[in-house]
């Protein structure tokens, strides 16, 4: 791949991190990639299973293209890509300099332990004395101080905590590599003087410091603190305010003098605080408050500390910034209404119930109590905890826990076979995403999961270790129920540390915390080269953060590419391999004996003297994990001029990453190189059976030597790309994508059916937020035109269109009937959708029934004046969320907000009815519901069961709803009946899906290759949507979705070539019957039929190498590259040999 | 039932005006309905009050005795989502409601009129009188006697004096209680 000049730093290494970093890094952008925490993953790594597959599916969002850059495993356990520069348990601490310029600090925390030499032996915990609540499994376990951050990471080393660790010094003692080193040396060369005229003060900091390993002398009075410093050696000053003679602000005075550099701190009583203040203007570089808590400040002097030796710290420049530091739980302990979080075992947030629901929980997921390990079988959701509550500083919904909620609620079902009553509570049910109402409806219609409108106000005790819920339900009767499990459906808060980030970043932030953006953008923020991604810009699900992750790469993208960082950096080209194509096999293979200890396990010699009857040479190494160990076997493997290499070694994982490396070195393609995992058979646990040890390894061993010695020796072909891209739909979101990608220097063809461009955006003339959507048409629609590399194509529609990725031809259709045929690289569909026209409710019949889109065009054309109503009244859902059009248009509450509150603004007096079935109203958009009933809009909810009923009779119509909280008919007699009828796709949509190769769901979007993880992409390779045709959505959520489409389609485009995987299928023409069966069995549409050739034609870069073609073809004509039937019969050979 | 809402801007202002501002933003969750120790003795809950403040029914309120059972424990207040003031909403229909003359619910109404006028005449609270005063006011010689048991266990307990009632004492508090009469501008 080659490389750009341009660099990123990412920071936060969550789905959102990841995907910003992955984006850029396939484009060919270096990227550095760091998170706080010691492991990637974010709050996915304690997710097991994730809406609406109810699995995990995260390992779909790596490369599709060029495959063999990155890994390819379980996302969760890891990840590395050529590009990206990993670093854990590392923060942001500076930024300095201009957009495409920055100077980032980065502060590296240390985990005491050296992952190279780390084995993951566990001594070290077993000697560790401390034990603390586990943060993995939500504090529902304990580890130690010394623990795996992640249980299934892969590589997985060992972490010190170095807030929980006691310093005792076991650990580093039993280590068996040395790994550890808890670096007490260098704590007690950090001398610290404690100044306080009072002795308990004095001997209670001594204490804690001494405890942290730091040498402290002590003082009691500035006389004598001057003296001691006089002595020299101190590096940091703890010094009381208030001192009988001379004060503390004098003795600063006067330190500083002697030591120019001397750290300082103060301490200080509530009374003086000002004073230390003061003093922190004459250079004193903190203070602490009295009473002490010795937690803070001994984490106090251990900053200090790392702070003043540089510790960890490194400097480089970056041309970008994304923070995507992601979001942090409420935590219902510290409300004034805690639900008994805390105080009942029993009540717990959402992540703990999906920790105890985990097989790698406390209970191996099986559903007990937490408390008493008794049978769940009754679990309460209570939801909107911490959101949409003004208490709480949240007038916002979290957006994500309805459907989470859901989720639980479905796989508590599953798990139990039906058995477990599961009962949701809850104020709307914002089922507002592509598919989410139906999945609500299976919960509720299949599974018999228990909805209940009420919001529940607390949590009481109950029988038999059972908790009591009392709550009135929508009627007003009173119910008190037991359950065995209360669980809070916990909101969302800007993380820990954003404080920090935004000072750094100098961002301004929302007031309940979350950073601004400008208007029709979640990811640019007011300070320019600085974006906001994921979860980080506030409340979005998996599926919303990856999109806006790749909209937030895309904004960096665009920088470093005006920023010059596109032109190729030089780097050294490919390296030259051996041609090894027409040599017989001749593999080599190096062991690793695990300093030994491998080697104590097994026979070795056995081993060895196996392979060699197979043919192969044999080398013993020792600690290949180790630099020097590798450049060992490189050595002797230069040396052997073998064309295939076996390595014996423990973690396959760890050495893919290296194997580009290794073949440089020994000038052999790593395709041609295989690890065999050597180090499991010889797991503690598993027996000490030498000979079964060694049996198993033989028997690993030569299965890979089979496969190795029967490997096609030719390496993968790389594949040239036309870099043109063909966009269809002119909105907003056709619009935006022909730009991004214009803007990156690459000819964009923009179709258009209408006559002008622009799509919806003509009908809409404010949004909630009060920005025009005019002025951004205007704004675009000029740029577009204006722009050297956009063809506009108005007028025309595409006819038909074949190739893949890479090299589609497309033709078009003029409105004329005239032809036109463009050779394009990818292709985005961004053909978009329209207000339905509703069915229902008298529409029609009179001029007084409209729609949203009607109501605010006649508002904004003078047809209507919000001063000659009384009274209005709007409906909601009308036709939606029910068959068959059964999904949330998401956009229609907003729109139903937005018209009432300009209602209400331009005559207060007008009364605004909204009848509704759930207000969806998430995320921000909570406070324009609030606004909205603030203002006095009157809101009724109603069921599918008792619809408002419409009357018109000479022009006036009536309209009857039944209000469920009274029992009564309520009867309106209004100027004006809106109908919210929500969003049709447009009619196109299934035509021109059918023309590129792609799928429409049944409501006839456009249907995406993977709903969360791979959101904009088609599984037909090199086609991508964007916009309302893939699912209702805003204006801003819409661009949003067309820049990570278009930074999807940037990474091919960036490439003159690309590289196809090592592992792809081919067709052996002679023996291919032409059934067609395996264009079917493709998952990934990489296979066609030439009808002009009569073959059938495979598509190197979209083929991911799965094998179905291979399994479903009669004639074994489809084969797969690597695993060709001769290879894995000898590989089957080996495997049983040992065993029979 | 159906409920005929008032449309429009030209009818006169509404009394129950300055109490629906409050709890205009109300999203009829039922917290305030689920927290109520009296909500079983009410005829309509807490939430559906509110909702009828919302409609302006302000006949059924005022026929309604929920505001005057409200204790005034602030629970609802307390856990209300949307931070409304519900607990002083309750006091304001109760003020209302007295100045208005338009309440129906007797027993509690005449019960916070004798204790002020109690108040008024001592400055504090006589027991005895106080309950002399109530009994006589509620105009059933029947209500005596279910608070018998009551009052006994009091007198055990030394809980009520039997102090007989001034009928002729000018109260202290007069200047006071016609200040704020004035202040409230009300006769």
């Amino acid at each position: 791949m080659k490389n750009k000049r341009g660099s990123a730093l990412v920071v936060g290494a969550g789905i959102s991190g990841m995907r910003s970093a992955l984006d850029l890094a396939e484009e060919g952008y270096r990227v550095t990639l760091i998170d706080k925490a010691p492991g990637l993953g974010g709050t996915l790594r304690q997710l097991d299973y994730q809406f609406p597959t109810d699995h995990c599916g995260m390992c779909k969002m790596l490369p599709v293209v060029e495959r063999d850059s990155a890994s390819q495993y379980c996302l969760r356990k890891g990840f590395f890509h050529e590009n990206i520069d990993i670093m854990a348990a590392t923060e942001l601490v500076g930024i300095e300099g201009e957009p495409g310029k920055f100077q980032v600090t980065l502060r590296h925390q240390p985990t005491m332990v050296d992952p190279e030499r780390c084995i993951g032996c566990a001594a070290c915990v077993t000697v560790c004395p401390v034990e603390v609540p586990d943060e993995f499994n939500a504090g529902l376990t304990t580890r130690k101080a010394v623990y795996l951050p992640v249980p299934h990471n892969v590589p997985n080393h060992y972490v010190v905590d170095p807030a929980a660790c006691s310093r005792c010094g076991e650990c580093e003692r039993v280590c068996p590599t040395g790994a550890i080193d808890l670096q007490l040396e260098a704590r007690k060369a950090f001398k610290v003087l404690v100044v306080d005229d009072e002795l308990v003060v004095r001997d209670s900091i001594k204490e804690w410091l001494e405890d942290a390993g730091f040498q402290v002398e002590m003082a009691e009075s500035g006389v004598e603190a001057l003296e001691k410093l006089s002595q020299g050696g101190c590096s940091l000053l703890l010094l009381d305010v208030k001192m009988p003679g001379m004060d503390g602000v004098e003795v600063l005075k006067n330190a500083r003098e002697m030591h120019p550099d001397l750290d300082v701190v103060m301490m200080t009583a509530y009374a003086t605080v000002e004073t230390a203040v003061e003093a922190m203007k004459v250079g004193a570089m903190d203070y602490l408050m009295k009473p002490f808590d010795p937690e803070a400040l001994v984490a106090l002097v251990v900053n200090r500390y790392r702070k003043l030796l540089r510790m960890g710290e490194q400097q480089f420049e970056v041309g970008a910034i994304i923070l995507a530091a992601g979001f942090a739980n409420f935590d219902p302990a510290s409300a004034p209404d805690t639900y008994g979080y805390h105080t009942f075992e029993n009540v717990v947030t959402s992540i703990e119930y999906e920790r105890l629901m985990s097989g790698t929980g406390p209970h191996g997921g099986k559903l007990l109590r937490p408390e008493d390990s008794q049978r769940i079988r009754k679990i309460a959701w209570l939801q909107c905890v911490g959101s949409r509550n003004l208490h709480l500083n949240a007038d916002y919904c979290s957006s994500v826990c309805c459907m989470f909620s859901i989720k639980e609620a479905l796989l508590a079902k599953e798990k139990s076979d039906g058995q477990v009553d599961a009962a949701i509570f809850y104020m709307d049910m914002r089922t507002f995403g592509k598919d989410f109402q139906r999945y609500r409806e299976r919960a509720e219609r299949d599974y018999g999961v228990r909805f209940i409108r009420s919001r529940v106000h607390s949590v009481e005790a109950g029988e038999a270790g059972c908790l009591q819920l009392r709550y009135s339900d929508i009627e007003g009767r009173m119910h008190a129920e037991d359950f065995d499990l209360v669980v809070l459906a916990t909101g969302q808060r800007p993380p820990a540390g954003s404080d920090e980030l935004a000072e750094l970043c100098g961002v301004e932030r929302t007031p309940s915390g979350f950073f601004k953006t400008e208007p029709f953008s979640f990811s640019r923020t007011a300070k320019q080269g600085i974006f906001v991604s994921g979860s980080f810009g506030g409340l979005r699900d998996i599926s919303e953060s990856v999109i806006q992750a790749g909209s937030a790469a895309f904004a960096a993208s665009t920088l470093l590419h005006a920023g010059g960082g596109s032109l190729s950096r030089v780097t050294d080209d490919e390296p030259a391999y051996r041609d090894v194509t027409r040599d017989p096999p001749k593999v080599a293979a190096a062991l690793c004996s695990c300093a030994g200890d491998l080697a104590r396990a097994a026979d070795f010699k056995a081993i060895a003297q196996k392979l060699e009857g197979m043919g192969l040479e044999v080398f013993l190494t020792e600690r290949m994990c180790t630099r020097e160990g590798l450049d060992e076997a490189c050595r002797v493997l230069r040396e052997s001029r073998a064309n295939r290499v076996l390595l014996g070694a423990c973690m396959p994982y760890v050495y893919q990453r290296k194997l580009k490396d290794l073949g440089k070195s020994i000038g052999l393609h790593p395709f041609l190189i295989e690890v065999a995992d050597i180090r499991t058979p010889a797991f503690p646990g598993r027996g000490e059976d030498r000979a079964r040890v060694t049996r198993e390894i033989a028997s690993v061993l030569s299965m890979a030597a089979s496969r190795l010695q029967g490997i096609d020796p030719l390496p993968p072909r790389s594949v040239p790309l036309s870099r043109r891209a063909l966009v269809v739909g002119g909105g907003i979101a056709g619009m935006t994508a022909a730009l991004g990608i214009a803007e990156h220097g690459y000819e964009v063809d923009l179709i258009e059916r209408s006559e002008k461009l622009g799509g919806n955006l003509h009908r809409l003339y404010r949004t909630l937020d009060g920005w025009s959507p005019q002025q951004l048409l205007e704004q675009t629609a000029a740029a577009v035109n204006k722009h050297p590399h956009i063809s506009v194509h108005l007028e025309a529609r595409v006819v038909h269109s074949e190739g893949q990725v890479g090299r589609f031809v497309t033709t078009l259709e003029h409105a004329g009937g005239a032809g036109e045929t463009i050779e394009h690289g990818v292709a985005i569909l961004a053909t978009g959708g329209s207000e339905a026209k509703p069915q229902e409710y008298g529409y029609g019949q009179c001029d007084a029934i409209v729609t949203q889109h009607e109501l605010e065009d006649q508002l904004q054309r003078g047809q209507v004046a919000p001063g000659d109503l009384t009274s209005v009244v709007m409906i909601q859902c009308v036709g939606s969320r029910e068959e068959p059009r059964n999904y949330c248009s998401r956009v229609c509450c907003a729109a139903a907000l937005k018209n009432a509150l300009y209602l209400k603004e331009h005559n207060p007096h007008v009364e605004v009815y909204i009848l509704y079935r759930d207000m969806m109203a998430y995320g921000f958009l909570e406070s324009y519901y609030t606004q909205a009933r603030r203002a006095g809009v009157v809101f009724i909810q109603y069921q599918v069961a008792a619809k408002p009923r419409v009357e018109t009779a000479n022009g006036a119509v009536t309209v009857t709803a039944l209000d469920p909280l009274l029992q009564r008919e309520i009867a309106l007699s209004p100027d004006l009946l809106v109908l919210s009828s929500g969003i049709v796709p447009s009619n196109g949509n299934d035509e021109l899906a059918g023309i590129f190769g792609v799928t429409v769901n049944r409501d006839g979007f456009y249907q995406e290759a993977e709903y969360k993880w791979r959101p904009v992409e088609f599984l037909r390779e090199g086609v991508f949507a964007c916009g309302i045709g893939h699912s209702p959505r805003s204006i801003t959520e819409s661009m949003a979705m067309a820049e990570a489409a278009s930074q999807r389609a940037l990474s091919i485009l960036s490439r003159e070539r690309t590289m196809g995987g090592s592992i792809t299928a081919q067709v052996r023409h002679s023996l291919c019957s032409l059934c067609q069966l395996c264009i079917e069995a493709c998952p990934y549409g990489a296979r066609r039929y030439d009808a002009e050739d009569e073959v059938i034609v495979i598509d190197e870069l979209a083929c991911q190498g799965c094998g179905a073609c291979a399994a479903v073809c009669p004639n074994s004509a489809s084969v797969l590259r690597g695993y060709r039937d001769q290879q894995l019969f000898s590989m089957l050979d080996a495997a049983l040999e040992e065993l029979f | 039932m159906t409920v005929q809402t008032q449309n429009g801007p030209h009818e006169a202002p509404d009394p129950l005006a300055a109490i629906g501002e409050n709890i205009k933003a109300c999203m009829q969750c039922g917290t305030c309905t689920g927290s109520c120790a009296n909500s079983g003795a009410m005829d309509y809950t807490p939430r559906e009050l509110w909702r009828m403040v919302q409609l302006g029914l302000s006949d059924e309120i005022f026929a309604s005795k929920t505001f005057w059972l409200c204790s005034s424990c602030y629970f609802c207040t307390l856990r209300c989502p949307r931070g409304l003031p519900l607990t002083e909403a309750m006091a304001a229909l109760k003020r209302l409601a007295i100045a208005q003359g338009k309440w129906k619910e007797k027993k509690s109404t005449k019960f916070y009129l004798t204790f002020l006028d109690n108040v008024r005449r001592y400055g504090r609270v006589r027991e005895m009188d106080l309950m002399t005063r109530y009994f006589l006011s509620l105009k059933n010689p029947l209500t005596p006697m279910g608070f018998t048991p009551l009052g006994v266990k009091l007198m055990v307990k030394g809980k009520l004096s039997m102090q007989l009632p001034n009928l002729f004492s000018a109260g202290k508090l007069d200047a006071l209680y016609r200040k704020v009469r004035e202040v409230e501008g009300r006769s």
